[in-house]
């Protein structure tokens, strides 16, 4: 069974878990308590050297970054579960720009609000709200085109769901638990609201919303 | 009918796409959009690019943004020729490869990026970079670059030991940090420093810089 390293509260492992479930590939959770800092532990940093969560061991075979080990997941089983990464290579080729939609033009905006207004508070840290302000106005004009994109198309990649529209979930969830301004942000404009509705209620979602 | 890049000569990304056409010897015309006058922020443009950034290409009527996406498609299409296996095919080497492609995507590109926004974008605007921004965002990726001298003690390129799109993704945010504003980063870090070395001393590079 796959094992992921990470803690079952993070973004980025619930990313892994929600492609596992997609999948349906079982996989075993090994906590890894960011709370207590074993992500630095030599032994942790000796397998993934940047000190961050996740990580697996898939029989042997070890791998970090969570959207590596999505894309790992989502090629090693084509045939089971969801199919979230086209093979036609033109197909293929707008997947692959809507992964990078999502990682320069939503999460480079979005995972930073979310850790400046919900992880630094955690740790006891102040929020920069200039700095909130600045990435929010950044964030807004391409939400515009998302619900352009969106306008025409039911997904990112085109018309079936894709990894591309998965990997919003995580940090785009806690985004717009912010509630006001941020809620709003999904909410004003209608083909991004009806998008995000539909991927945000997937079953494989809801399973590991609360904890990988 | 020859590939065509819409972008700008000297726009960094445009440089990226122009690279990679080299390395796998593919012929491409570049189409200046006139980036000073905002040609990329018109409808027109938006038609093609909805977030109004350079560079997008047109294969023969098969339109495709977001400069990594097109590298990766360029280099899965013309497989066969130029230099080999910029994408590996075999599963657990692609793996290793989305790993180092998520490593620069986390852990390069948004600090050399948000380095060069404070130094040269803004002032372009006529602002002031704010200094502890700056200075945040040079600690940062200097600890990060500790990182990157640990994996590269172990292996000549990031994804393993041949030259990937992973390396090649560093070189133009990497040039403008390390060469143009002149960052000292190398210099203590000699495995980054020989590496550093070795990807920008490429024949197709060192022609994309003298003109894209
Ligand atoms: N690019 C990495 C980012 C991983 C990451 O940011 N992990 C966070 C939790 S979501 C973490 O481990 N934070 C603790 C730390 O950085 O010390 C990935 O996608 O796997
Ligand atoms: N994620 C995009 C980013 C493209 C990008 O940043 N393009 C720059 C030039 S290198 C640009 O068009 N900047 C003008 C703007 O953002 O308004 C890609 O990789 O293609």
């Amino acid at each position: 069974m796959i094992k992921l390293y990470g803690f079952p509260l993070s973004t980025c492992t619930r990313l892994v878990a929600l492609v596992c479930k997609e999948k349906n590939v079982p996989y075993e959770i090994i906590s890894v308590n960011l709370a207590k800092g074993e992500q630095k532990n030599p032994s942790f940093m000796a397998v993934q050297p940047f000190g961050q969560v996740p990580y697996i061991d898939d029989d042997g075979f070890l791998l970090y970054e969570s959207r590596a080990i999505a894309r790992y997941l989502s090629k090693k089983y084509p045939n089971q579960g969801t199919s979230l990464i086209p093979s036609d290579p033109k197909a293929e080729a707008l997947f692959e720009q809507a992964s990078s939609i999502e990682t320069f033009n939503f999460n480079a905006f979005v995972a930073p609000i979310v850790v400046e207004k919900v992880f630094k508070p955690r740790r006891g840290l102040q929020t920069n709200e200039e700095r909130v302000k600045e990435l929010l106005a950044s964030l807004l004009p391409k939400m515009d085109a998302y619900d352009l994109i969106l306008g025409k198309q039911k997904y990112l990649a085109g018309d079936s769901v894709t990894l591309a529209d998965l990997s919003h979930l995580p940090y785009g969830t806690a985004f717009y638990g912010l509630g006001d301004v941020f809620t709003e942000v999904f909410e004003s404009r209608p083909n991004l609201a009806r998008w995000w509705k539909d991927i945000s209620n997937r079953p494989a979602w809801l399973a590991v919303k609360d904890g990988a | 009918m020859v590939l065509k890049i819409h972008g700008h000569a000297i726009a960094p990304l445009v440089r990226l796409v122009a690279e990679v056409c080299r390395e796998k010897e593919v012929p491409y015309e570049l189409v200046n959009v006139e980036v000073y006058k905002g040609e990329h922020k018109t409808p027109a443009f938006k038609e093609f690019q909805p977030f109004g950034q350079v560079p997008y290409i047109d294969d023969d009527g098969f339109v495709l943004y977001e400069s990594r996406a097109i590298c990766r498609y360029i280099a899965k299409k013309y497989a066969s020729q130029g230099t080999p296996d910029l994408v590996p095919r075999d599963p657990k080497a692609e793996a290793i490869f989305e790993q180092a492609v998520s490593i620069e995507t986390s852990n390069f590109y948004p600090f050399a990026l948000g380095i060069t926004t404070e130094k040269i974008v803004k002032k372009h605007r006529g602002l002031e970079p704010n200094e502890a921004r700056l200075s945040d965002l040079v600690n940062n990726l200097k600890a990060k670059l500790d990182v990157y001298e640990v994996i590269l003690g172990k292996q000549a390129y990031l994804a393993g030991g041949s030259i990937t799109l992973a390396d090649l993704f560093h070189l133009p945010y990497g040039t403008i940090v390390f060469e143009e504003l002149g960052y000292d980063m190398l210099e203590d870090r000699p495995n980054v420093a020989r590496w550093w070395k070795e990807i920008t001393a490429r024949p197709s590079w060192l022609a994309v810089k003298a003109k894209a």
